[in-house]
């Protein structure tokens, strides 16, 4: 079990090397080497909002545990909660109920001051009448910690994060992704045990944002400090987390890996906010469903008769001719050019419209013309069924 | 029409009214002037008269000199008419305009000040001594040891009022000197007195009527005809006539030099010379006036005050303040300024 | 490489701009600078005998700040007096701006966390007393604080003291009131100051460890600079130069520089003392006002 950051340790020994066995041991085997007392642990935490009748629940009966040293992402729409559990953690409000505890202790009570957590706030709230040292060097200070130490800490954080130039600067002569980077540092140098990231990519262009979600990724693998990171933007979650909790309304409608989440989404909410999703109304038969223009697909339904939502991913929607072999006879009515990618607009026998999503070609001209009769076939085990 | 021009002819006929009555503009002490005897006035001559206050002799003069004032009669202290005669500042009076110039006491026509009366009216005239409450304090107040030598009950309890010529002067006569003398020992010694009495001191401000009579203070150097109203509002203020010597005032009515109602002043003073009139100036502000027969018309209560009505036994220690050399009066100015730093 | 016409146009908009402002000018200078002049040369003539200058050259007014001749042996010495009384209105001024600030920082910092709607309400409440004039107000502290007033009526009353408390008439009665007349000039700056403030800052520095009074001092108070040293400006030049509050309250014994002053234009009888005295506190009202500014302002970003 790691203890904690030892960066500049791992820096000299060389990352890559570090980096690529890290990269080998996904999910499950990361389990097992990670901390086995979890670093945050929620337990039926609401927070409301008013009383009686126009009482608002921003987050309803929350429970979760964050692992020490992962990446974990809280993933939903504005207004699902995911910043309010945050802020719960990081201790600027108290739960209406229920129980906050970091590394196995009760914190529910205990102001932010107290918490060895930090946070990188949307607005980066960076001071502005200190320098960026001045800045990164904040927590220290408050702390009490030696002159001497708080340099030599302040001047691993600014290599870090690369901005070894700026450190006499103010922020506001800092471009945006600049002072980002001055919250991250700021945040690191007390070395917490928990960081806690606000949207903090969101005012970043796509370009910068991209770099930034790489360089996050790093420092969180280098640091080995556990991150629990709120976004709005699937991608970012997909491509960042070790482990997504996709929220909605003040609930946790799915806790899992991104790879569980997008191939296995529990139910239409987390289908329909995670990539793009077909759904179809079927009927349950034994062995699958049965679609509304007659076709039986093979599906796990549980044996679950009745009407039943089937759920699948535009990529897995394979277009043949309409005589090959198990295809669904449709037609096309639209395409849509993506770059990567081409849509399809497709139209079932019973009038149910999927997407069919295929990879363009080398002259980006779409393949099936309007109106073409085409064949539908789905990936084998890509067709799921919803919980709802 | 007919109706328009007959409002308009009205109108006209009311404007041309107003401007008939006058107006008239007084430069007086504050609580000076009697209400009642404005009012007869405007009665009997349709002149309305505007009264501004003034607190002291120099800030008068002051803004005399400063021009633009607007006024028209002021109402100097015997010492300051000669200054302000001198400054070309007010006019010699003209006695064919002044029907009641005979009502005039004969002691008080020849004065040193202003021999024959060439350029004042009386207006009121007192004494400057000690008001104390009695309540307080039950010794001796007919001496300036009062406020020279504080004793202990008045300790941080006694007000000095901040006029110069008056309290310079009370010490210097202490000290057993002359008024607006010369004599740097006497003036020393003087000056030394005034110094050590004034930690004792609560104040040195204006309103002793005010604040003798809600006991804001419990002593102060005051003129008599205030400490008389004072004595009305809280039965235990008692006034005393400082045995070393005490000075006496005499307030009178000049004629601006630039006045712009000559007409209504002379009516004004030649109303105030008339023995009813004058009691009534007596009368609001509690102070003898210079005008004979206006005894029979005085309020009852002035003429057994002790305040108003000299014990024999004091008289004497009275003096009117003489205007002082120009050298006396730089030798007071500097204690002046260095007692009330 | 200029055209004539943007050469021409740049003629006119700077000759605009000097007819445009020129009313400002010729009243900045008749109101402000004029009178001043008027002072200044007053302050190089001898006085006249019953008030007023006499029109000779004399630098007796300036010597005489810091310096009299002893009336009677005409010798010069250091005007300790003077002295005692600069020193009593520097005191008290400071004392003032301390007090307001005491009083007024957690004031304004209670108005400016109200509802958006609340608070219209209560920046009126503050400045209320404003619209009195200020001998109102003067005696109005005077009725509370004297002998018999509100104050000592009540102690009395409820049996807490016997004997009434002495404060009218020192100079503690001058600092209650002119702490009261000049409070609402601290709470506006700081409001405005307390206002501009973002609230996010306040939970990054308790998130960075910071107690409640470490970001009192190391995050809110640094950044509301600004209406602080607006705030202490207005209310300490003011104060310096104070003359009705001390008059009334400190029952003309305690003098400050005001009061000095005035007196030269009344029974003192020495114009060119009391001119000398307004110029040199102009000076060193402007001499500290500088120093101020510069000191507090150090090192802080003017956008920041």
């Amino acid at each position: 079990m790691r203890e904690g950051p030892r960066f500049l340790l791992l820096n000299r020994i060389g990352c890559t090397q570090y980096d690529q066995n890290i990269r080998k041991m996904k999910t499950h085997d990361r389990g097992d080497l990670l901390a086995e007392t979890a670093a945050i642990m929620a337990k039926g935490v609401t927070k409301a909002f008013g009383q009686g009748e126009t009482v608002v629940r921003a987050l309803d009966n929350v429970s979760c545990e964050i692992r020490t040293g992962e990446f974990f992402t809280l993933l939903g729409p504005s207004g699902c909660g995911k910043t309010t559990l945050l802020r719960l953690i990081a201790g600027f409000e108290m739960p209406t109920d229920g129980q906050i505890l970091i590394d196995g202790q009760d914190v529910t009570g205990q102001p932010p001051n107290k918490r060895a957590v930090n946070t990188v706030f949307q607005s980066y709230a960076l001071f502005p009448h200190l320098s960026v040292a001045e800045n990164i060097g904040f927590g220290l200070r408050m702390k009490g910690i030696a002159r001497a130490e708080i340099d030599r800490t302040v001047k691993e954080m600014l290599a870090l994060v690369k901005l070894e130039a700026m450190a006499g600067r103010r922020t506001s002569q800092l471009s945006g992704g600049q002072q980002q980077r001055v919250a991250l540092a700021r945040a690191l140098a007390p070395r917490p045990k928990v960081l806690l990231l606000d949207e903090p990519l969101s005012a970043l262009d796509l370009k910068l944002r991209k770099e930034m979600q790489v360089e996050l990724k790093r420092l969180q693998t280098e640091t080995g400090i556990t991150f629990v990171f709120v976004t709005h933007d699937q991608e970012e979650a997909l491509t960042m987390s070790d482990r997504i909790a996709v929220m909605s309304a003040g609930r946790i409608q799915q806790l899992g890996a991104p790879r569980e989440i997008y191939t296995r989404p529990r139910n239409r909410f987390v289908a329909s906010f995670i990539g793009d999703t077909n759904f179809l109304g079927a009927t349950g038969v034994p062995g699958g469903a049965k679609l509304g223009s007659g076709q039986v697909i093979a599906v796990d339904t549980g044996g679950k008769g009745g009407q039943i939502t089937l759920a699948v991913r535009p990529e897995h929607v394979e277009i043949t001719t309409p005589d090959a072999e198990g295809a669904i006879p449709a037609e096309v009515h639209g395409s849509v050019y993506f770059g990567t990618d081409m849509n399809y607009q497709i139209a079932l026998a019973d009038g149910s419209e999927i997407e069919a999503c295929v990879q363009s070609g080398v002259t980006g001209e779409a393949q099936i013309d309007r109106g073409a009769k085409v064949g539908i076939r789905f990936a084998p085990g890509s067709v799921l069924m919803l919980e709802d | 029409m007919r109706k328009t021009l007959g409002a308009i002819a009205i109108l006209m006929a009311g404007t041309s009214l107003a401007q008939a009555e006058g107006v008239l503009q007084l430069y007086n002490w504050g609580n000076y002037t009697s209400p009642e005897l404005l009012a007869k006035f405007e009665k009997e001559t349709g002149i309305k008269v505007t009264v501004t206050d003034y607190d002291a002799n120099d800030t008068a003069l002051a803004k005399i000199r400063a021009g633009g004032h607007g006024y028209d009669l002021v109402v100097p202290s015997a010492n300051y008419v000669p200054i302000f005669r001198d400054g070309g500042l007010i006019v010699e009076l003209d006695r064919s305009r002044l029907k009641n110039f005979g009502n005039i006491a004969p002691e008080w026509m020849d004065v040193a000040w202003d021999p024959g009366r060439k350029f004042s009216v009386p207006w009121q005239w007192g004494s400057t001594g000690m008001a104390v409450n009695t309540k307080v304090y039950g010794g001796d107040i007919n001496t300036s040891a009062i406020f020279l030598d504080v004793p202990e009950e008045l300790k941080g309890k006694i007000n000095v009022v901040p006029e110069m010529s008056d309290i310079v002067n009370f010490a210097i006569w202490y000290v057993g000197g002359e008024a607006c003398t010369e004599d740097t020992e006497v003036l020393k010694k003087a000056r030394d007195v005034l110094l050590a009495a004034k930690p004792d001191w609560l104040s040195m401000d204006y309103g002793a009527t005010e604040r003798l009579a809600n006991n804001d203070w419990a002593a102060s150097v005051n003129w008599n005809g205030s400490s008389m109203r004072a004595r009305i509002l809280n039965p235990d203020v008692a006034y005393g006539y400082p045995k070393e010597g005490y000075p006496l005032f005499m307030d009178s009515v000049t004629l601006l030099a630039d006045a712009k109602n000559v007409d209504e002043a002379y009516q004004f003073i030649d109303f105030i010379m008339v023995p009813e009139n004058a009691a009534m100036i007596s009368a609001f502000a509690r102070y003898a006036n210079g005008i004979a027969g206006s005894d029979e018309f005085m309020p009852e209560d002035m003429k057994t005050a002790p305040e108003v009505v000299t014990p024999e036994e004091f008289k004497a220690a009275g003096n009117f303040l003489p205007t002082c050399s120009p050298k006396s009066q730089e030798y007071l100015t500097a204690i002046w300024t260095e007692l009330m730093k | 490489m200029a055209s004539e016409a943007e050469r021409a146009q740049a003629a006119a908009s700077t000759r605009n701009a000097w007819l445009l402002s020129t009313p400002a000018l010729v009243l900045l200078f008749c109101a402000a600078a004029g009178p001043l002049l008027i002072v200044l040369v007053y302050s190089f003539l001898a006085k006249g005998d019953y008030g007023g200058v006499a029109w000779n050259f004399s630098t007796d007014g300036w010597v005489g700040i810091l310096f009299s001749r002893d009336i009677f042996d005409d010798t010069l010495q250091l005007a300790d007096a003077h002295l005692t009384i600069f020193w009593r209105s520097v005191k008290i001024s400071l004392l003032t701006t301390l007090i307001t600030f005491a009083l007024g920082f957690p004031t304004a910092w209670f108005i400016a966390t109200r509802p958006p709607k609340a608070r219209a309400m209560w920046l009126f409440l503050i400045t209320i007393p404003f619209w009195t004039n200020l001998l109102i107000r003067t005696f109005a502290i005077n009725e509370m604080i004297r002998n018999e007033g509100v104050v000592n009526s009540f102690l009395q009353g409820i049996g807490l003291i016997s004997e009434p408390i002495r404060m009218i008439n020192t100079d503690l009665a001058v600092l209650i009131g002119m702490t009261y007349v000049y409070l609402p000039l601290m709470v506006l700056p700081l409001f405005a100051a307390i206002d501009r403030f973002d609230m996010r800052l306040l939970e990054a520095g308790y998130d960075l460890y910071a107690s409640r009074l470490q970001v009192l001092r190391h995050v809110i108070l640094p950044i509301v600079k600004p209406g602080i040293v607006a705030g202490s400006i207005l209310v300490f030049v003011p104060s310096l130069g104070a003359y009705v509050t001390p008059r009334v309250l400190g029952g003309g014994k305690n003098m400050m520089i005001g009061n000095f002053i005035e007196l030269q234009f009344g029974q003192g009888r020495n114009w060119p003392l009391g001119a000398a005295l307004s110029i040199a506190l102009l000076l060193i009202v402007m001499i500290a006002l500088i120093f101020y500014v510069r000191a507090a302002t150090k090192g802080s970003n003017p956008h920041g």
